[in-house]
Parts: structure tokens; C-alpha cells; sequence
């Protein structure tokens, strides 16, 4: 079994080969995936989005460690998948039709991951007919909305009207971020939920999460 | 730069206004009119002295003397010296003389320049400047924008309004042959009036992107006007005019024309084709989203250096720092990388994560974030299109002030490509076109066939590539 405190610090400063390399190790050795994902990976990647609230971490950092972890989720899942291991919760993410700008947008499904969601990221410039497909067929419990300029922030309301038409509102929690969405436009809109970075929306989805029904 | 002041017991709005930095270059004996405020909200009375140093049409428009000023309520005003420099051009052209005088505007996002020209010699025969009328709708070109869907016509009226009193001026009872006018797309709609809906979601695809021609009556301007046509997304005409002044369409080896601003607009290419972009680099350059961020005036730290181990700072005006400009930011960051105050990730090493300049004038790490997106949007856009160029011409007037050197050592500017300040490239091109009418179509006709519009966002790549540009790090595109 491979120094499993390597994983955490490799996530940490965003070092994709050796994140890879240690999982690989472990696993070969009969490491417990769940294990390696919840002691060293969601801790290494809460402590990533601290140091970004702190201003220690910048989105290249972000970028970096969630690259890592990823590497390594990717060998993990297939083995949680094996053993019908259910996540933390199941998340839509997207940027709202009309909007190219997905960095933030993919480092907030980064930490979602990293913190145990599921995560369906549909990119950007998504439509709502695609978020209400999800919650109908993919069973997810949170739709994540990001905008990032004042013009295409209205594509918010028009994305959580679209699910109310559709019927799905009631089983799922819409929280909303970026650029220029504040915590009062996010309550206009009707979301449940607003942050204003990517390691506080973490927080807020397990909040959602514990009062939203089960996948 | 607008300032909000409210009433105090026992001092005048003057003191206010003086002591929020405000200079009384004659020392406050209303002579020489340089202390001009213009009252943006609430009421400050005209007095005498002022009736005497200003006209009744700068009164009208809310123009008032600082050193003299008085108000009983709240007053919101902007202050002259402390806008932005504003950068004109009166290079010699090509000409095809003919009779009669003419004019170009460039209508910018944020400031207005407009030049009377004599048709027969091609000299420059007037100056007007202005801050857009439209700023105190929103600063940006996307608030504007927005502004407009909720307020239809207004910014349209505002500004053929302004640039139609500031022609006036200009022409002085003369009759003008033709006013050409260029800008950004956002800009060419909102005058045009046409339909802004396009621009507010992606693919950002203008609804109308060619000339459109006003006659003079119909604008009561002091002659007909045509506004150049657009590149392609937010590029707009005032690009194509760089494009004719710095005659990129003509170079053998592809060059970049930059022009700095709100939106980093890059234009790169050469006779074999032309692609354009722009960056959403954001206002910082422009001190916004910056704590301590100013406009280039009287008080701002337009520049760092590092003198015996330590910042040392230049001020406008010698004045006591108020605050940073934008080439006074990217020295500071460029001075702070040198001494190790600050990392090339942009961390700041201080224990109170601060870099103090002058006058207890800081940047924080937060003012650093800023800086480095919106440097990593402008470096990627470069990055992805500039690939061996053989030379780039800053355009604007923030590319005439910034210092290459600090612009490369933060990875704002390639390190391996010769940087030419190109002034404003924009009202050259504009200027180059009216004195060469003959070729003017087909000029014009041949730059916007040959260029392409690209949307770096929509580029897989992206992502990664801004990301790692948001490093203080030189780059080479060679």
C-alpha cells in the first residue's frame, strides 16, 4: 500500500502524474476507493478551495489541483460504480443559453466532485430543455446555473421558469453563481441558493443536499 | 470621474471639492477656468465668476468653477482634471485635395474625439473631446447594452446629441462635406439605432455590421454622416481604421494591431488574410474592479520603478498619490515581481498581503487577481492568434503610456516581438479615408472580405491556455 498522505498533498499542489500514479498504486494493492476519496481526496480538495478563499490559491492553482483529481477519480468510479456505491448528491451544472464563459463554471463542478457529487457538466451555453432532460432522466437533485455577464443573466429566471413548466422544480434545488448574480437577483429568480466563489458553492450544495430528496 | 459630496457645517463645496484632490490652478481666483466640475445631480448655483470664465452653454450643461463652488444639498459631480488623457492624431496622411472642409469622429466607449479636417490640404483644423455621454450609463460596453433593452433610444439620443454640439462646434456655421465616425460595434448600433439583442448572447452576431449613412438633416448635424462598417462580434470600425492607418492589409508578414481598453480588441494579419478578436479583459486597466484604480489623472501613479531596492512611484500632476492608473498598475506589478514582493502565480509575499506604492496608496492580492485576468485574457487572445508575427502596434491611448518593458516582464506584452506605440490609429484610419475618397470603397470593401471574426471562447483550447496566462510570466509567440 503506497503512502496514501502522497494523494492528498499531489491534489493539493496539483500534481496530476503523481495523483494518478499513487490511485493506481492503491488500487493495485486493494486500497478501499471510497477510503482514498474520502480521507485524502475531499479533504485535499477542501483545503484547496480554503486557500482560494484566502487568496493563497488562484485559478490557475484551482485548475491544477482539480486536473489532478480528476485523474484520479477517473480510475475510481468505475470501481464505486462495481460496487453500487451512491454519491453525495447527483449535480447538473451548466452555463445558461446565450453565455461562453466556463472557467468558473468548471471550477465550482470541480470542487463539486471533489467533494463527493456526481457531476454533469453540460458545458456552456446551455439551453433548459437540456437541464429538465437531466432532471428527468439522470435523476439529479441540484441544477447549477452560471452566468457571467449582466446580459445573459436573465437566462436564470428563463432556465428556472422552464423546469417549473416542466413540473421538476419541486424535486430539485437551484443554486446559481458567477460574475455579476448577487444574492438578491438569485432570490428574484427564485434559486435556492447563491454563492460568490466556487469553494463556498461546495458548502452550499451539501446544505441543498440534506434537504433535497435522494437520488 | 464622478465624486458625491454632501453638505458640511463651515466648509463650502469648494473646500470639499479641494480637499478631495481637486487643483485651483490659479489659486482659486476664477481666472483661469482650469478647476471645472460639471454637476452631474443636485444643484450648485452659477455665480458671477463663473458667468465670466464660462459660457451659457457649458452653464447649461452643468459646468461649473471648483474654486468657487457651493451647494446646500447633496451633489454628485465629475471632475475635468481628473479625466481620462485623451489621445488625438495629426500625422501626416495621403490626400486627394478637394474642396471644403470634413470631419471624423471616434466614438469611443469611453471618451469621444472629434477632428475638423480641410479637405484640401488634409490639415487638422479643430479638436473636440468629451467623455461619452453614455458613461453614466454604465461604464461598459455589456451595461450599456443592457441599458438600452430597458431604456430603448436614450443612449441613441445622448450621444448624437453630444457628437452632434461637439461637430457644431467644429464646423462654426460652415457646412461640412462629410463626417466619418468609427467605434466598436456596440457603439455603431446604439448610434445607429439598431436592434442591440444580437449582442447580448453568443454567437454575438451583429444584426447589421455595414456603413450606414445619415444626411444632415436628418441628425441636424453640419453635414452628412456615415459610420464605418463593423469587423465582426465587438470589433468594430475603429479597428478597421487601424487597420487602414498602420496599412496591415498591405504588410507581407503578419503583424498584431492591440488596442487596450475594456474589451482587448487584436487584429492580426497581413495581405494574405486578416482574423480579429476580442478579449473580455475587463475595466482594470482602466483602474476598474482595482481598489485604488483611478483614471490617468492628476493624482494617479502612472508609474513604478525600482530605485535602490525599493518602489519608487511617479505621480500626474505631482500631486499626492490618490491612486493607480492602469500603466501605473502593470509597473507595480512588473517593479514587485523584480524585488520579489510579488510571485509570478501573483501572490503577494508581504505578511499583510499588501504592495504599498506611495502615500499610503496600496494594491491589495485581490487588485493582483484583477491584473492578472485581465491579462491572461489579453495574453491568450495573443497567444492564440499571433502566432510568429513580426511585429505589434499598440493602438489607444493606454498603449501610448504603458512601458514595454514592465508590459513584457508580467506577460501582458510578448517578450520577442517589436512593440510600436501606434497612438490613435483609430481617428488616423478615420482621417486617411475621408482624404482619400476614390478608394474608400473599395478599401474598405476589400478589409472587411479579407477578415475573419474569430470567438476565442469558443475555442477548446481556451480555457487552458488563459489559465496558464494569468501567470506574471513573459511569453514568446516566435
Amino acid at each position: 500500500m503506497p503512502d496514501l498522505q502522497k494523494l492528498y498533498d499531489a491534489v493539493l499542489s496539483g500534481d496530476r502524474n503523481t495523483a494518478v500514479a499513487v490511485t493506481q498504486e492503491a488500487i493495485a494493492t486493494g486500497g478501499d476507493p471510497l477510503e482514498l476519496i474520502s480521507k485524502y481526496m475531499v479533504p485535499a480538495m477542501d483545503e484547496v478551495g480554503r486557500l482560494f478563499e484566502c487568496e493563497e490559491y488562484f485559478v490557475p492553482e484551482l485548475l491544477l489541483s482539480a486536473r489532478a483529481m480528476k485523474g484520479s477519480l477517473e480510475l475510481l468510479r468505475p470501481l464505486l460504480a462495481a460496487r453500487g456505491a451512491q454519491p453525495v448528491g447527483r449535480v447538473v451544472i451548466g452555463t445558461v443559453k446565450g453565455d461562453l464563459h466556463d472557467i468558473g463554471k468548471n471550477l465550482v463542478a470541480s470542487l463539486l466532485e471533489g467533494g463527493g457529487f456526481e457531476v454533469i457538466d453540460f458545458g456552456a451555453d446551455v439551453a433548459p430543455e437540456k437541464f429538465i432532460a437531466a432532471v428527468q432522466e439522470k435523476g439529479a437533485n441540484i441544477v447549477a446555473l452560471s452566468a457571467l455577464l449582466t446580459v445573459t443573466m436573465p437566462a436564470m429566471r428563463t432556465t428556472i421558469d422552464a423546469l417549473k413548466q416542466a413540473g421538476v422544480r419541486e424535486r430539485i434545488k437551484v443554486m446559481v453563481g458567477g460574475a455579476p448574480v448577487t444574492e438578491q437577483f438569485a432570490a428574484e429568480i427564485g434559486a435556492d441558493g447563491y454563492s460568490d466563489n466556487a469553494s463556498a458553492a461546495v458548502t452550499l450544495a451539501r446544505r441543498l443536499t440534506a434537504t433535497a430528496v435522494r437520488p | 470621474m464622478n465624486l458625491r459630496l454632501h453638505p458640511r457645517p463651515g466648509q463650502s463645496l469648494a473646500d470639499q471639492l479641494f480637499h478631495a484632490g481637486v487643483e485651483f490652478p490659479c489659486g482659486g481666483e476664477s481666472a483661469c477656468g482650469s478647476c471645472r466640475i460639471r454637476v452631474v445631480s443636485g444643484e450648485a448655483p452659477i455665480t458671477e465668476a463663473m458667468r465670466a470664465a464660462l459660457t451659457s452653454k457649458e452653464l447649461e450643461e452643468g459646468w461649473r468653477l471648483a474654486c468657487c463652488a457651493d451647494a446646500s444639498g447633496p451633489v454628485t459631480v465629475e471632475v475635468e482634471q481628473w479625466s481620462m488623457r485623451v489621445l488625438t492624431d495629426e500625422a501626416s496622411v495621403p490626400i486627394e485635395p478637394r474642396s471644403g472642409w470634413g470631419a471624423v469622429a471616434d466614438l469611443g466607449t469611453t471618451t469621444l474625439v472629434a477632428q475638423l479636417v480641410d479637405l484640401s490640404s488634409g490639415e487638422v483644423l479643430g479638436l473636440e473631446t468629451a467623455v461619452n455621454a453614455q458613461a453614466r450609463f454604465g461604464s461598459d460596453v455589456m451595461t450599456r447594452v443592457q441599458y438600452e433593452l430597458k431604456h430603448p433610444g436614450d443612449l441613441r439620443v445622448a450621444i448624437r446629441a453630444q457628437l452632434g454640439a461637439m461637430l457644431h462646434r467644429l464646423a462654426a456655421g460652415r457646412a461640412l462635406e462629410e463626417i466619418l465616425i468609427v467605434g466598436n460595434t456596440a457603439m455603431h448600433h446604439l448610434f445607429c439605432g439598431l436592434s442591440v439583442e444580437p449582442l447580448t448572447a453568443v454567437p454575438f452576431l451583429p444584426a447589421e455590421i455595414g456603413a450606414m449613412r445619415f444626411a444632415a438633416g436628418d441628425l441636424a448635424w453640419p453635414g452628412p454622416a456615415c459610420f464605418l462598417p463593423c469587423l465582426g462580434g465587438f470589433v468594430g470600425s475603429d479597428l478597421l481604421a487601424g487597420i487602414v492607418a498602420t496599412h496591415l492589409d498591405r504588410h507581407g508578414e503578419p503583424r498584431i494591431l492591440f488596442d487596450i481598453g475594456t474589451n482587448g480588441e487584436i487584429v492580426v494579419g497581413c495581405q494574405g488574410g486578416i482574423r480579429c478578436a476580442s478579449t473580455a479583459a475587463g475595466p482594470a486597466f482602466e483602474g476598474g474592479r482595482i481598489s485604488v484604480g483611478m483614471r490617468a489623472g492628476d493624482g494617479a501613479i502612472d508609474g513604478v520603478h525600482v530605485q535602490d531596492g525599493s518602489l519608487a512611484c511617479h505621480v500626474l500632476g505631482g500631486a499626492t498619490a490618490r491612486g493607480v492608473c492602469g500603466s501605473g498598475l502593470v509597473d507595480a506589478a512588473a517593479a514587485g515581481l523584480q524585488l520579489g514582493l510579488v510571485l509570478a502565480n501573483g501572490r503577494l509575499t508581504s505578511s499583510g498581503k499588501t504592495l504599498p506604492l506611495s502615500d499610503g496608496v496600496a494594491l491589495t492580492q485581490a487588485d493582483i487577481r484583477e491584473l492578472q485576468l485581465a491579462k491572461g485574457a489579453m495574453a491568450a487572445g495573443l497567444k492564440m492568434l499571433g502566432d510568429g508575427v513580426g511585429g505589434l502596434s499598440l493602438a489607444g491611448a493606454f498603449g501610448n503610456y504603458i512601458r514595454a518593458a514592465s508590459a513584457r516582464a508580467i506577460g501582458l506584452l510578448p517578450e520577442d516581438v517589436i512593440v510600436e506605440p501606434a497612438g490613435n490609429t483609430a481617428l488616423r484610419g478615420a482621417r486617411m479615408l475621408l482624404l482619400e475618397p476614390s478608394q474608400r470603397e473599395d478599401r474598405l470593401d476589400a478589409i472587411t472580405a479579407m477578415t475573419e471574426h474569430v470567438e476565442l471562447a469558443a475555442d477548446p483550447q481556451f480555457q487552458d491556455i488563459y489559465a496558464e496566462s494569468m501567470s506574471l510570466r513573459p511569453f514568446r509567440l516566435r
